[in-house]
């Protein structure tokens, strides 16, 4: 039978589940769901809105009004609700706000969600960003440790570094979920990294071009330097 | 139309990681079509943006599914990024159980040309084609050679419909410029066709200042109260400025073309073989 990831996520609603990221999620007595940024549950005076396409708009822009280029960066506007009629409609809303989470939640839990290590994922990389193959270990960590902290990204990490390299520079709250052995589903969500996203695969290539240049300065600027 | 209710379809876009409005049509093609019943399931994946390609082949529930590139052309991204990062082997790929069937990105369509006509008569309404210059402006660099093709190709076509006073083909970075629309115009109005997915960057915030409608480069489309107010009286000619042409809601007829299109050729490809 093919999967139905609405029945699913209807399940885990049902059975509990309250927190996706920053979103809070709540089964009306009536039907159907409200979502709000957790930090505004139960607040008056919120935006009231009635479509999961309502959901994409929020998403794009932080409180202030900044483009969110990284759909789990930690700065969810604030302000609005959204009434969802069913788990369909919920499972739409929740692909806008938090793209492809769900699905990889599902896939974790089935064990179908297999981690790329950053080395595979940079070795496969052409054109622009070809150059990223030529990430140091000790810069790759560093970069890591920098660009995927909590504060820029509240996805946890399922990837290492290399097939036998651990990431070395990241915080407990940033590393894979225990695995759960309790079959109820849990009041939260976690947000699964499988596989380095394009954003750091570009920081990996700024690093590697910011080293490259200053060891080999541009012929302009040798030629400048011989000069004087 | 098509009717899939047991397929998934997947748009991919290129998105971006800086401008807004990048993936806006994919994702609204995606929500006429969502609307539209064709399918029976709808995902967006982005190469700059989320879903990634690396994460939708996990939305999808469907084991049918129908890949469609919202690109204006074929080049890099379709025949190197798309099926390398989704584990492609070809226009058809059995994955886990699936059937990935890749077809030919939007601006391939032989409809291409009519949508272009479409958006050029909506830009400048009540004037006669025959006192206009039509412009198509694509982005016309040696990485993006493909999308030169598909933009030459597509003033070809609509060149020998005899349609337009004169038709061209121009560039933001190589000959004809169009920095340089006076030059090579001769009639006293001109219509300017973004050959360009999306109203990004290029298309909203750098063509308009090459054209010499805008002083410097403003906020992104989405960001502005105003979009174009069109006409605009310069350089002793009166210019309309429409949006890409991949905005035109009719893409994601295109879309749909795209898939029928895949099956009509692989039932012609099954019937010979």
């Amino acid at each position: 039978m093919k999967r139905n990831l609405t029945t699913a996520i209807e399940t885990w609603v049902a059975g509990g589940l309250k927190v996706v990221g920053q979103l809070s999620i709540i089964s009306l007595p009536e039907g159907g769901y409200e979502l709000s940024h957790a930090e505004d549950a139960g607040k008056p005076g919120l935006d009231t809105f009635h479509s999961a396409s309502r959901a994409r708009t929020i998403s794009f822009f932080d409180d202030a009004g900044e483009y969110r280029p990284l759909k789990t960066a930690p700065n969810l506007q604030h302000g609005w609700r959204l009434i969802l009629k069913n788990a369909e409609e919920l499972r739409a809303a929740l692909d806008h706000f938090y793209p492809a989470m769900t699905a990889l939640w599902h896939s974790y839990l089935n064990d179908t969600l297999a981690p790329v290590p950053l080395r595979d994922t940079l070795n496969r990389q052409t054109g622009m960003y070809a150059a990223t193959k030529r990430l140091q270990d000790e810069e790759g960590q560093e970069l890591v440790g920098r660009a995927c902290a909590a504060s820029s990204c509240t996805k946890r990490i399922l990837w290492n570094f290399g097939p036998d390299q651990p990431l070395t520079m990241l915080k407990a709250d940033k590393l894979p979920p225990s695995r759960r052995t309790d079959p109820a589903p849990p009041v939260e969500m976690p947000l699964l990294c499988h596989e380095a996203c394009n954003i750091l695969v570009a920081a990996c290539r700024e690093v590697v071009k910011k080293r490259e240049r200053a060891a080999a300065p541009p012929p302009d600027a040798q030629s400048q330097h011989q000069a004087h | 139309m098509p009717f899939k209710p047991d397929s998934a379809l997947i748009i991919v876009g290129h998105g971006s990681t800086v401008n807004p409005d990048s993936s806006a049509p994919t994702l609204d093609h995606a929500e006429a079509i969502i609307q539209s019943g064709a399918f029976g399931e709808v995902h967006c994946a982005f190469w700059k943006e989320e879903p990634s390609l690396r994460q939708v082949l996990h939305m999808v529930d469907s084991d049918d599914v129908y890949i469609v590139p919202n690109f204006i052309s074929e080049g890099y991204f379709t025949r190197t990024v798309i099926p390398r990062e989704l584990e492609l082997d070809g226009p058809v790929t059995q994955k886990n159980g699936r059937l990935l069937k890749y077809c030919e990105p939007v601006g391939n369509h032989e409809r291409m040309g009519e949508l272009l006509l479409k958006r050029a008569a909506e830009v400048a309404p009540g004037v006669d084609p025959a006192d206009c210059s039509l412009l198509i402006v694509g982005h016309g660099t040696n990485l993006n050679d493909n999308s030169a093709f598909a933009a030459k190709r597509e003033v070809d076509r609509i060149r020998e419909l005899g349609i337009y006073g004169e038709v061209f083909n121009t560039y933001m970075e190589e000959a004809p410029l169009i920095s340089e629309w006076n030059a090579y115009t001769t009639k006293p109005h001109v219509v300017v066709v973004p050959f360009f997915i999306a109203d990004g960057l290029h298309s909203y915030q750098d063509i308009p200042v090459l054209l010499g409608i805008e002083q410097e480069t403003g906020a992104a489309a989405s960001q502005r109260e105003i979009f174009r107010q069109n006409p605009y009286f310069l350089r002793e000619r009166t210019l309309y400025y429409a949006s890409a042409i991949g905005t035109e809601p009719a893409f994601a007829e295109l879309i749909l073309a795209q898939t029928a299109l895949f099956d009509a050729q692989t039932s012609t490809h099954n019937a010979s073989a």
